[in-house]
């Protein structure tokens, strides 16, 4: 009796779960497997056969955002699925790679390939330096700090300036060479969600891992057990910012403008937990899974995929609007129905039924 | 029967701690020997569980100082003193909710003292036979929140042994434990001591003390208020006043 | 000497605004542990409504802030019966989210209504001032910080003074032993946010007086309100208005340093939270956790 336990103690479904998870499991290599070659084909013969979707550039440019997306609320899931603290700014990380890359690109005139790999290292370093003091808070303040920490960074790059020059390109932002055609990003950033998702397989199954979520159960007793608990949550939240940050720097050469704006959005933070949270947080494809689902939903409200259809009574300039009217109240709803549930995707029940949302409901209600 | 003298292994000097104004341990002096079991009791408020905090790290201390085999560590973290051998289990059990019973084992040996730190597979392995010695071996499996409470707190001993403690801090193991499990729990007690590991228990449950201490040492608001050899202690006008009062006390004498 | 009372008098005069923005934040936060991130889209809320009478109605905006009490009452009041009532025994990560979407809905369906143009409410008497020497203080500005006052004010009465406020003050306390002396915990907790949300309305409707308004101006005050209350200390009315005040005065002294500007507003205000969350985390005048 002594195989190492396999490491995905955050959900243990019972037969029926298994089985469909299984199925899931499948339908879901199958689809990825799909949509990595696909683009690989060319618009006439995948046309020619009748395969449509990835061919198309408006599909795999879609597909690049949720790639991105993904690797965001994976990442996001290191620090608040595995361990706990919730963070809300995250996107503080995605706009630091962001600019790093842009401006080495930009400015210093380095090659892409040199000016990536340090995206992910300027996000992890902010990520450090700002970790020690932040990790330390708890519940609300935590929150809140990390939230302001999106917030004020975004607001610093696009303001500071030297001499009356805006450092970071200001509020119209930073232009970079075109290189490269899209399907290089795309493979790019779905790369790097893969990467992501080892990253999370292995510390699932890590001394470092079970750390984390040592420190998610009960941190006091963590502690007492030898878990070094600054250490580890300030790496969490590093390695979270690097995986970030790397999706940042791919979509600023991908995007080849970035400004404030498009790189420091602070409707990121709640999509990326969002994400994580339907999908299951603390699991290893959950967030991917929140990931597509959630990013293909916003997409079709606003207006972007090509099989859109109109939506009555709103004109087509207030989609993107409506499109976050109904992202905020499917916050609202996941949050009402299903915390509980949502809870229990940890804990491995995988059914959903009225009973169920009923008695969570209750739990939680005053 | 002479001993020779031993040098302490955990010293406790002129301890003090305050919440607000109020001094939950004052000056609080004792020694522990190496492979000894050593009692604390002392009625609720005492600072029992305050002396446990402050010796593995959880408060800072005020005043006063903790050496551990001469050396002073007052004033390190928890995870640092855990690496040093100082193990503890909790009054109020925290187990770590969403593991299993043999996972929550695993993470004291993966973590704990430098003789634990075991990678995952050792670990494991490890945490297998801590389960086999508080005898929940067969829950192995189970999810955590599925355990009795008499369990729960022998996971929450079998976490701390797997770190391999030279020194296990036990509150209150038995509390809330009827007659036969407290025997269990005894000789669970018995059967972590005889792998050479020094025990400090707090306990309520008098009988634990008589029959597992070898010394004993009375805590009341704070100060130490005597100490030696369980019966004696139990016998002294002092403690007796403490906990059932100085009519009582009288009554008994007279 | 004289730049120094000038800063001083202006700082206390955008503290004003703070109080009032913050003290409905920290009633919610105080008694229902709720950290309200829609609390800046419930202050615009009041603002549009402020605008909206003025600009229809030629409502003098002073005698619009019962109004928006009013409606930001009834919204407050709704909002925790149906909605926050439900997750508010969950983990603090649900409330915070659910307010979150609710402040999505809020500022988009406002959007939706008045799109993003810049309105403002510029009564007649908007640009006269009182003279103090080489000071002009906006005789609007002067009557905010003086409402601000007032309301903080009366909310410390309710509180302290009234049967209701009474409840509420043991429903924060221990919400068990409140219910267990017969309060009706959703109706308290409802009422809470509805007298939070009330205060959001007429600071909104003091905002508006001060700045041009679009959906999305109200954000900035949900971080601010955040410092403020910290700053003070939670807990007490009077503590939220000393923050409000300082908060106002550390923007007037940070902001006249040359070179930084309002666009840094986010920023000041983060960089201070993390530095009284480290460094004395009870705030001002709270108490020690």
């Amino acid at each position: 009796m002594s195989t190492p336990e396999r490491s995905s103690f955050t959900t243990r479904p019972d037969a029926s779960g298994r089985r469909w998870r299984r199925i899931f499991l499948i339908i879901g290599a199958a689809v990825f497997v799909y949509a990595l070659l696909a683009p690989l084909t060319s618009t006439d013969a995948a046309q020619a056969i009748g395969v449509p979707l990835l061919a198309d550039r408006l599909w795999f440019r879609i597909a690049t955002i949720i790639a991105m997306f993904a690797v965001m609320a994976s990442a996001w899931n290191i620090i608040g699925g595995l361990t706990g603290y919730a963070a809300f700014g995250n996107v503080a990380f995605f706009g630091i790679g962001a600019y790093t890359t842009g401006m080495l690109i930009a400015k210093a005139k380095w090659p892409f390939f040199a000016a990536l790999p340090a995206a992910p290292l300027a996000s992890a370093a902010f990520a450090t330096l700002i970790g020690v003091p932040l990790l330390r808070l708890r519940g609300h303040y935590f929150a809140v700090a990390s939230l302001g920490t999106g917030v004020a960074v975004g607001e610093v790059i696009q303001n500071v300036d030297f001499r009356g020059h805006p450092v970071f390109g200001g509020s119209t932002g930073l232009f970079l060479p075109i290189v490269g055609r899209d399907i290089t990003y795309f493979y790019l950033m779905v790369g790097a969600a893969v990467l992501t998702v080892a990253v999370t397989w292995w510390v699932l199954r890590s001394r470092f891992g079970y750390g984390l979520i040592a420190i998610r159960e009960n941190e006091e007793a963590a502690a007492v057990m030898g878990v070094d608990t600054t250490a580890y949550k300030v790496s969490a939240f590093a390695l979270a910012a690097a995986l970030t940050g790397l999706a940042g720097g791919i979509f600023a050469q991908w995007n080849v403008f970035i400004n404030q704006e498009n790189v420091f959005p602070i409707e990121y933070n709640i999509q990326m937990i969002l994400m994580a949270l339907i999908g299951g947080a603390g699991t290893l494809f959950g967030p991917i899974i929140g990931a597509v689902l959630l990013q293909l939903l916003i997409q079709f409200l606003s207006g972007s995929l090509p099989i859109s259809a109109d939506i009555p009574f709103v004109p087509a300039d207030a989609r993107p609007v409506l499109a976050q009217v109904i992202l905020g109240l499917l916050v609202v709803a996941v949050v009402v129905f299903v915390p509980r549930g949502v809870i229990d995707f940890f804990g491995g029940q995988s059914r959903l039924s009225l009973g169920y949302l009923r008695r969570s409901l209750r739990e939680t209600s005053v | 029967m002479s001993a020779p003298v031993a040098t302490a292994q955990l010293e406790l000097q002129g301890v003090t701690k305050r919440f607000g104004g109020v001094a939950a341990l004052d000056g609080v002096s004792f020694s522990c020997r190496e492979g000894e079991i050593l009692g604390i009791i002392g009625p609720n408020g005492a600072g029992k569980t305050t002396l446990l905090n402050c010796i593995s790290g959880v408060h800072r201390l005020d005043a006063g100082d903790i050496r551990w085999r001469g050396e002073s560590i007052s004033g390190r973290p928890p995870h640092r003193i855990a690496s040093l051998g100082i193990g503890r289990t909790f009054q109020v059990v925290k187990p770590f909710a969403s593991m299993t019973v043999r996972e929550n084992a695993a993470v004291g040996a993966l973590f704990g003292s430098a003789e634990a730190h075991l990678p995952p597979k050792l670990a494991f392995q490890r945490a297998d036979e801590v389960l086999e010695l508080v005898g929940l071996a067969a829950k192995a499996a189970l999810p955590v929140t599925a355990l009795t409470i008499p369990d729960r707190k022998r996971l929450e001993v079998a976490r701390a042994v797997a770190t391999k403690p030279r020194l296990l801090l036990l509150d209150e193991v038995m509390a809330g434990l009827n007659h036969v499990e407290v025997d269990e729990a005894l000789e669970m007690v018995r059967a972590v001591h005889a792998t050479g590991v020094t025990i400090v228990l707090i306990e309520h449950v008098m009988r634990v003390i008589v029959g597992v201490c070898e010394r004993a040492i009375v805590l009341h608001f704070g100060k130490l208020l005597a100490e030696g050899e369980p019966r004696e202690v139990l016998r002294d006008r002092r403690v007796i006043e403490a906990y059932l009062g100085e009519r009582y006390a009288r009554q008994q004498e007279g | 000497m004289a730049y120094i009372v000038q800063l001083v008098v202006l700082g206390l005069l955008i503290g004003g605004v703070y109080v009032a923005v913050g003290v409905g934040f920290g009633l919610v936060w105080g008694v229902l542990n709720i950290v309200n991130l829609s609390h800046g889209a419930l202050v615009i809320v009041g603002s549009y409504l402020t605008w909206k009478l003025f600009s229809s109605y030629g409502l003098d905006p002073f005698l619009s802030l019962p109004l928006d009490a009013a409606l930001l009452f009834g919204i407050g009041y709704a909002l925790q019966r149906l909605l926050i009532n439900r997750v508010i025994r969950a983990p603090l990560l649900f409330t915070f989210l659910l307010t979150f979407g609710v402040n999505l809905v809020i500022i988009n369906v406002l959007l939706f209504l008045f799109k993003s143009d810049f309105r403002s409410v510029t009564p007649s008497y908007a640009g006269a001032g009182l003279n103090l020497g080489p000071l002009v203080l906006p005789y609007t500005r002067l009557a905010s910080l003086a409402i601000a006052l007032l309301l903080a004010g009366i909310l410390g009465l309710i509180l302290g003074r009234t049967r209701t406020g009474l409840a509420i003050q043991a429903v924060g306390a221990d919400r068990d032993a409140a219910q267990l002396v017969g309060i009706d915990l959703r109706h308290i907790y409802a009422l809470t946010f509805g007298l939070g949300a009330a205060c959001a309305g007429v600071a909104g409707g003091l905002i508006a007086l001060i700045q041009a308004i679009t959906p999305t101006a109200g954000e900035p005050y949900t971080l601010q309100a955040f410092v403020v209350v910290i700053l003070g200390g939670l807990g007490r009315v009077s503590a939220t208005v000393v923050g409000g005040l300082l908060f106002g005065l550390i923007e007037v002294f940070a902001q006249s340093i040359p070179g930084s500007g309002s666009v840094y507003a986010n920023a000041i205000a983060f960089g201070l939270l993390v530095l009284v969350l480290v460094t004395r985390p009870q705030g001002l005048l709270g108490r020690k956790p």
